[in-house]
């Protein structure tokens, strides 16, 4: 455990190389990889998403695919496509970008619902069916999808049961002034990515996943995940509470982020750190919460002040 | 800990007017519901107080001032000479060594008015310091407005007082300083936004108005009447009703007896304790005048002053009756508030070890004494007596020839007297050749007719029915009154001179005899001795005591001049009564030196009390004073004690070395400490707060080890005496 982690250091290094002042979120887009999730990240354009992305796929040595999503953008853009082999007679399958270890789905809401539900399908289960046969994807898989805020212009908003696919929800925002000086600097003669040296290969990575699976989450704790998820039910902001699978999904980036921290057990401070980024899309508020100026992260800020941290062996209620 | 710390500020000064006028408020009505003088020098020395609580600083110099204006007012009122001249400081530690002892002896009432005035000013001056403290540094005076009202209102409904312009100056004074207070916590609190920007004006303009709008809308707008009545003439009936006083009361000796009967509740207060040779009946006075419900004087007491002592007033005559002279001292109890001197029969002389005033009235007998409030009531005065000896036969050869003004005072009777009675007497004593055997017959009477004595269930003649006639025809149940009543007045209806008399019986002796000389015991006389007799007028002889009441027997000695040479057998008891004489003597030639009063009066035994009373006294003293210096030393030495304290439990719970409990107590104490935990920060969260204020980063290191108990799988890895060591260190570092 103590090399992986010496590696996964590594590999935030390598990333901090390229995305300057973005630690945070450099972290949890690996939380998000290592915990076999996938990321959503809404922001404008420029602020180096791509950047994030190629830097992890180069250090973790995978494969790395890119869609830029269009309005006209088929499904079969993204999954692949059936073609006729004339000199073979027969048909052969063209494997889209999804068949990636890696991929960046950019711009997601500017394509059609049809195409965003053929990669959001393919997110779920881990393979897609063309002409009726079900091709497994790439192991490790990992979307990291991008879209502009969604007031912008020309754009098809994620229906929210989809948002709930993403195990957590980033924004990078600007750097500040000195991060992005430092950042003139660096690709002053060439950019940084070049350099990247590759830090673990595919099969460590899957290993890493697995390893992930097993630690230790306590009673208390999850009865703490549980306090917090039901909570989110019962505000009186809230239309749409977290599903299970949200609380699934923040046990799991949990356990994936005390691996980070170089734990084999979940501590409270892990939920308190990733519940604003794991459950914040996961609710739907009603109107009235934008009148007072509440959003869903300051909201999950909020009910985590309301229950209690586990301070004992024994659960409580 | 946040201590509140007192600003000096345009507003808090406002604040301490107010709460001054207040105060004026409370000192306002003394003048006319207590007899207190000089309302305006009290006023002025309360104002004083508050002025130096405010403006002055130093602790030092706060007492300084305030203790010599409280010294310069009572060397105003009271003092001889210049301030603080020797003769003054003279005066003042003779007052207060006085006062003291006056304290110290629980006799409130001889307290100076010097003494009285210095407490109260001392009331005052804790009193500008409670309310400065109230007011200023805690910021509180919605308490003290409340109570003032509250005062103002009591007054005004139990006295003459009358509080409505008070009321109205109360409610302008308090509504201002609430404002003012408000704005103060607003600028402790730190809502400056506003009110930093103006002035306290926009503030309390606002305020000012407010209140004169409401009062004057108070005062002028139209009142309903009272929706209940006045409720002190209600609560004094319910009183009556209920029966307190009227109807049951406590035995004692009192002086009306103008409405006799009705049950009497026991009372073993005692009142004063005698040292005699024997039981005597401790007279008081007698009463002439029956108006068929009780006894009155038919004429007002007239004091004649005592000279040296000796007592003109003679029950009987000493030449015609034979007495052995004693002696008999007698010492009133704590709880006593007899007035009168109770003498046995025969006194001739009183004599008291301090100086004192004896008057007496000449026909009742009855004394006072008046004393000098040095001395105080708790030493004993001596009465020398003639102890009489009747011979029978000759109150049986006496004449029938009363004097006149004998007959004129005592043999009234009230013509609405029921003639059954007159006859009654004239049938019991049918046969009887003298007024003695006559008198003895009536006396036995009661005991041989079934009349019998309790103090319960006795009832009081209505209107119409006479006292004397219901207990000898119908009650035939009662106590003395009611049986020596009957006794004077069938007496009187055969034309023998007859008088009412009270006083107290012998009392029982105590259990804890002192020394005494040879002979002398030591009575203890309560409420319940108080008693009603008989004394009857035989020519030549003078008034007779007789004892008509059941169950009670007359001490006076009667005897036949057949068994005359009995008296010789006393003759051995007379000597040793000589016997002890010298030592009377000497004792009353040490009674002129007063610095040895107090040695021969315990040679006599008389101050017992105060000798038993002196080690509980004493005791309690040295309590208080233990306490005080525990207090004290716990108060100085508190954080050692607390940290002390601490630690031992801290011992106690680390002996298991139970991590959860270990840092559940560390937690607690943290959270005594002032670091509060929120609900939901996590423990890091929390233990880095901590360090960052201790300095250190064991509670960190710490938690982490607590969090591996608390969400790890397993085992903490870290041996106990690592574990113990961090503990101790972080609790130690808490507690120092």
């Amino acid at each position: 455990m103590i090399d992986y982690h010496k590696q996964i250091n590594e590999v935030l290094e390598n990333i901090q190389k390229v995305i300057i002042g973005k630690e945070r979120e450099a972290a949890l887009s690996l939380v998000a990889l290592l915990a076999n999730g996938h990321v959503l990240i809404e922001d404008v354009p420029g602020v180096g998403k791509t950047m994030l992305v190629r830097a992890l796929a180069k250090s973790l040595n995978c494969e790395f695919k890119r869609i830029q999503f269009t309005p006209d953008l088929l499904p079969s853009d993204v999954t692949g496509v059936s073609i006729y082999n004339p000199k073979e007679m027969i048909f052969e399958f063209r494997k889209g970008p999804i068949f990636g270890d890696i991929v960046l789905a950019d711009e997601i809401n500017r394509t059609s619902p049809k195409t965003q539900s053929a990669l959001l399908e393919a997110m779920e289960e881990n393979n897609v069916t063309v002409d009726g046969v079900s091709k497994p994807l790439n192991e490790p898989f990992f979307v990291m999808a991008t879209q502009n805020p969604i007031d912008y212009e020309g754009t098809y908003p994620l229906p929210e049961a989809q948002l709930d696919r993403f195990i957590m929800k980033l924004s990078l925002g600007y750097p500040n002034e000195l991060d992005e000086l430092e950042m003139l600097n660096r690709t002053d003669q060439q950019h940084p990515i070049d350099q990247l040296v590759p830090i673990m290969d595919r099969s460590q990575l899957i290993e890493i996943q697995q390893f992930i699976d097993n630690i230790y989450v306590d009673e208390t704790v999850k009865h703490y995940i549980v306090q917090l998820v039901s909570e989110t039910r019962e505000n009186e902001y809230v239309q749409l509470g977290v599903s299970p699978r949200g609380s699934i999904a923040l046990m799991k980036a949990a356990k994936a982020y005390a691996f980070i921290q170089n734990r084999d057990y979940v501590i409270p401070d892990d939920i308190l750190f990733l519940a604003p980024y794991v459950l914040a899309h996961r609710i739907i508020l009603r109107p009235e919460a934008r009148y007072d100026g509440i959003t869903q992260q300051n909201l999950i800020t909020q009910l985590l002040k309301k229950i209690d941290v586990p301070i004992r062996k024994e659960v409580h209620g | 800990m946040r201590i509140a710390k007192e600003k000096k500020s345009i507003p808090s000064f406002f604040i301490m007017t107010a709460g001054f006028l207040l105060f004026w408020e409370w000192l306002r009505p003394l003048g006319q519901v207590t007899d207190t003088g000089h309302i305006p020098l009290l006023v002025l020395y309360a104002a004083l107080c508050f002025l130096v609580s405010f403006f002055i600083q130093n602790g030092l110099w706060k007492f300084i001032i305030k203790g010599l204006s409280l010294l310069f007012i009572l060397d105003y009122l009271f003092l001889p000479g210049i301030f603080l001249s020797s003769e003054s400081i003279q005066f003042i530690s003779q007052e207060l060594s006085y006062n003291l002892s006056a304290v110290w002896d629980s006799q409130w009432y001889l307290m100076t008015p010097f003494f009285r005035s210095l407490l109260f000013l001392m009331v005052l001056w804790l009193m500008s310091y409670l309310l400065h403290y109230w007011f200023l540094v805690a910021n509180k005076f919605f308490l003290f407005v409340v109570l003032t009202i509250m005062y103002l209102a009591v007054l005004d409904t139990f006295t003459s007082y009358e509080a409505e312009i008070a009321i109205v100056r109360t409610f302008a004074i308090s509504f201002i300083a609430l404002g003012l207070s408000r704005f103060m916590k607003f600028r402790e609190q730190g809502v400056e936004v506003e009110i930093q920007k103006y002035s306290i004006l926009k503030w309390i303009i606002p305020i000012i108005g407010g209140v004169l709008v409401t009062a004057s809308i108070g005062i002028f707008a139209p009142k309903l009447a009272p929706q209940w009545p006045d409720p002190v003439p209600f609560i004094q009936s319910q009183a009556n009703h209920v029966g307190f006083g009227n109807t049951v009361q406590k035995v004692g000796y009192g002086e009306n007896d103008s409405q006799l009967g009705g049950s009497f509740v026991q009372d073993d207060t005692a009142v004063f304790e005698a040292i005699s040779k024997e039981r005597l009946y401790w007279r008081i006075e007698s009463k002439d005048l029956y108006t068929g419900k009780g006894w009155e004087r038919s004429s007002s007491l007239d004091y004649n002053p005592l000279q040296s002592g000796a007592v003109q007033w003679q029950a009987f005559s000493t030449q015609a009756v034979d007495t052995t002279e004693e002696e008999a001292s007698v010492t009133y109890t704590k709880e006593s508030n007899l007035d009168k001197v109770p003498i046995p029969y025969g006194a001739t002389e009183v004599t008291t070890s301090y100086s004192a005033l004896l008057f007496q009235d000449l026909e009742s007998g009855m004394m006072e004494m008046e004393v000098s409030e040095q001395q105080g009531r708790s030493q004993p005065y001596t009465v020398q007596y003639e102890d009489p000896s009747f011979s029978i036969d000759q109150l049986k050869q006496v004449s029938d020839k009363d004097p006149s003004a004998i007959q004129n005072k005592y043999l009234q009777l009230p013509s609405s007297l029921p003639d059954r009675v007159r006859a009654l007497a004239q049938e019991i004593t049918t046969d009887k050749p003298t007024r003695y055997d006559k008198v003895k017959a009536i006396e036995r009477y009661f005991s041989q007719n079934g009349y019998t004595y309790q103090i319960e269930d006795v009832s009081i003649p209505e209107a119409g029915e006479d006292y004397v006639d219901q207990f000898l025809f119908e009650t035939m149940v009662g106590y003395c009154d009611n049986f020596s009543s009957s006794m004077v007045v069938m007496l009187r209806t055969l034309d023998i001179p007859a008088r009412w008399v009270k006083g107290f019986t012998g009392g029982e002796i105590k259990s804890n005899q002192p020394d005494l000389p040879n002979g002398y015991k030591l009575y203890e006389i309560t409420n319940n001795n108080a008693h009603s007799w008989v004394e009857v007028y035989f020519p030549n002889v003078g008034w007779v005591p007789f004892e008509p009441t059941s169950g009670f027997t007359n001490p006076t000695e009667f005897y036949q001049e057949t068994v005359a040479e009995d008296m010789d057998s006393t003759n051995p008891e007379e000597q040793r009564i000589e016997e002890t004489n010298p030592q009377q003597e000497q004792q009353e030639q040490q009674a002129t030196d007063p610095a040895d009063n107090e040695e021969d009066e315990s040679a006599l035994g008389s101050s017992r009390s105060s000798r038993i009373n002196m080690p509980i006294k004493v005791m309690i003293v040295i309590g208080v004073i233990l306490l005080v210096l525990l207090g004290g030393f716990s108060y100085w030495k508190r954080q050692e004690i607390r940290t002390w304290y601490l630690q031992k439990k801290w011992r106690k719970i680390s002996e298991q070395l139970d991590i959860e409990e270990c840092y559940h107590y560390l937690l607690k104490l943290l959270a005594k400490k002032g670091f509060n935990r929120n609900k939901g920060q996590t423990l890091r969260q929390y233990a880095k707060e901590v360090d960052e204020t201790i300095g250190k980063s064991d509670m960190y290191d710490l938690t982490l080890l607590y969090e591996q108990y608390l969400y790890r799988n397993g085992q903490v890895e870290v041996d106990s005496s690592t574990l113990r060591n961090l503990f101790q260190r972080i609790v130690h570092q808490i507690i120092a």
